[in-house]
């Protein structure tokens, strides 16, 4: 028989306080190993506190108050494991390329995407000169007509971010919507590659047409072949998570985009320091006339076969160990 | 839970065996967070450029000196406000960036684990799509179309906003005021225990009762003397509510019984 709910929570009201505290001083800092020893004791008295007010005060506050510190509890036992060092550079090391590998087909569809939109640009700009006023900017229009780089004096008439617009200068936003527009059910990958492409192409193919042809590679050779592959494999993942949504198999929808998706951020989050170490090159390598063009044709080419090196190598000695994602669907699915 | 109450849940099977339900964080919390770390980031990018401009007097000539550093700050600030700064809270905080956390709401995973660094990168990743057109309006029609208040961002990487109340124990645990006389409450100790629905309901009604209008405090209270003292003969009711204080005293002696 079920004592009154008053007496309850003032016979038990201790602990809980106690496993407050301790759960405020473990946000805060570190435990030490008596005190953690307490904690686990607490939460499992608290468990016990929550199935009893479950049973007999349903609904009350005193029901409503455990749950939220079993949960508090919970989540501050069950945390997982700290990503350390080491972690990271097996990441790096095997993991990441091993995704990519694995995930070829939807870079290689995504690739094929940029292609075609280079393609297009550059056969409408050259078939039809008025085509570039359609996809050119126009105050790249503007500089190519007088015969210059607009990216020779990228900062002097502009204010930076008015750079960035037009240009697909902006690798980094562009690289991040490839990847995060798959959720528009893989329409936004699709779209970026090639309205990028296409602009790539159009405004090559305009420089060329206008006589330009080395200024444009002069500016685009050294940080080209590494940043148009990292675009590529940010649609590839985009491409992922659309086809989760499209066709998610014998999962159900929302279950297939998480475990599609936790592979697709792989890609992204293995991209992003060879995106700071590209950005790096376009900003201080690729502007201006500090280097001869062919060093940097050179430069570039060699950055992007080492790229590509290192992620159709790396870690292929225990590729066979491929790791399996049934767990993660099992354990999001054993509460259904 | 009780069934008039449609507010959407999380349900968490624990290894515990206890099965816990936390309660999601609607669109208003999550706005009202996304303002906070907004303007924080906000006023981050206004210090920045106050303190580049006391450092350097001439700003547009040292942007121009420095065209490639710019650009490469501009985007790493870039980077680091729209993302590493989410991200990197929601992991190290246990899921709580500052706005969400001044809301009291928390990112967890959809079985209600703490969230990880990769769910975090996705769900944050998801924010330039959530955004668009202006101002999250992707994130805020998918919000309200889901059952649980997901953006797409959540959807993606299995992910939940939960949000923590603050409960008053205190109403329980209140001793009654010293001058309840012990004589005044007849019968309480003769009548039925009562069930925790009555026992809440009385200690919700003594709570707030400081504050009500004397007259509703009244009739509420002899609403709640004929619901929790059935067995009351008619002079021990009129004495029970001749005054709140009597009135209170009787409810708070009945919430208290012991078996």
């Amino acid at each position: 028989m079920a004592v009154p709910l008053p007496t309850f929570v003032t016979r038990r009201r201790p602990d809980w306080d106690a496993l407050q505290a301790l759960l405020t001083r473990q946000r805060s800092g570190r435990l030490g190993l008596a005190e953690l020893r307490t904690l686990d004791t607490l939460y499992r008295r608290a468990a016990a506190d929550l199935a009893q007010a479950q049973t007999f005060y349903p609904g009350t506050d005193a029901h409503r108050f455990l749950n939220q510190l079993c949960a508090q509890a919970y989540g501050a036992i069950y945390q997982p494991p700290r990503e350390r060092w080491a972690s990271t550079r097996d990441f790096f090391r095997r993991d990441f390329p091993a995704t990519l590998r694995r995930e070829a087909r939807f870079v290689g569809v995504s690739a094929g995407l940029l292609v075609l939109g280079l393609l297009l640009g550059a056969l409408v700009v050259t078939l039809e000169p008025r085509g570039a006023e359609l996809l050119v900017p126009e105050g790249v229009r503007r500089y190519v007509a007088q015969g210059r780089m607009w990216t020779d004096d990228l900062l002097s008439v502009a204010p930076p971010n008015a750079v960035a617009s037009g240009i697909a200068t902006n690798n980094l936003t562009v690289t991040l919507f490839a990847f995060a527009s798959g959720i528009l059910l893989g329409v936004g990958p699709i779209f970026t590659l090639v309205n990028n492409g296409v602009l790539i192409g159009a405004v090559g193919a305009l420089c060329f047409r206008e006589g330009m042809a080395t200024g444009f590679l002069d500016f685009i050779a050294a940080h080209g072949p590494v940043e148009l592959s990292i675009i590529v494999i940010a649609g590839g993942a985009g491409l992922m998570v659309g086809q989760a949504l499209i066709d998610p198999g014998e999962l159900p929808r929302a279950q297939a985009l998480q475990a599609r998706g936790r592979e697709a951020v792989k890609l992204v989050v293995g991209c992003a320091p060879f995106l700071a170490g590209i950005g790096v090159v376009e900003g201080f390598i690729s502007p201006g006339h500090l280097f001869p063009t062919w060093a940097k044709v050179g430069l570039g080419l060699s950055l992007g076969a080492l790229f590509w090196l290192y992620l159709l190598r790396a870690g292929r000695t225990d590729a066979g160990v491929a790791r399996v994602d049934v767990p993660e669907a099992m354990a999001s699915s054993r509460l259904r | 839970m009780t069934p008039s109450a449609p507010a959407p849940h999380v349900d968490v099977a624990t290894p515990e065996r206890v099965a816990l339900s936390l309660p999601v964080a609607g669109i208003g919390y999550r706005c009202l967070a996304w303002l906070v770390d907004a303007s924080l980031l906000f006023f981050f990018w206004v210090a920045l450029y106050f303190v580049i401009t006391l450092l350097v007097s001439d700003v547009l000539g040292a942007f121009q000196a420095l065209s490639g550093l710019t650009q490469t700050l501009l985007a790493v600030g870039l980077f680091a406000t729209q993302w590493l700064y989410w991200t990197l809270a929601e992991v190290f905080f246990h899921g709580q960036t500052p706005g969400k956390r001044v809301m009291r709401i928390r990112v967890v995973r959809e079985d209600g684990s703490p969230v990880g660094f990769f769910e975090s990168a996705v769900r944050n990743l998801c924010r330039a799509v959530d955004f668009l057109p202006v101002l999250y309006a992707t994130g805020c029609i998918t919000m309200l179309l889901d059952s649980r208040h997901r953006r797409l961002g959540d959807l993606l990487a299995g992910t939940v906003l939960v949000r923590e109340e603050a409960i008053d124990l205190d109403k329980y645990t209140q001793a009654p005021p010293a001058d309840a006389a012990p004589g005044s409450t007849p019968g309480a100790s003769v009548q039925r225990p009562l069930d925790a629905e009555d026992v809440e309901l009385v200690l919700a009604f003594l709570a707030r009762a400081p504050g009500l209008e004397p007259e509703v405090r009244q009739r509420l209270g002899a609403r709640l003397v004929d619901r929790v003292g059935a067995s009351l003969t008619d002079e021990e009711r009129a004495r029970v509510l001749q005054s709140a204080e009597a009135t209170e005293a009787f409810l708070r002696t009945r919430a208290k019984a012991a078996h």
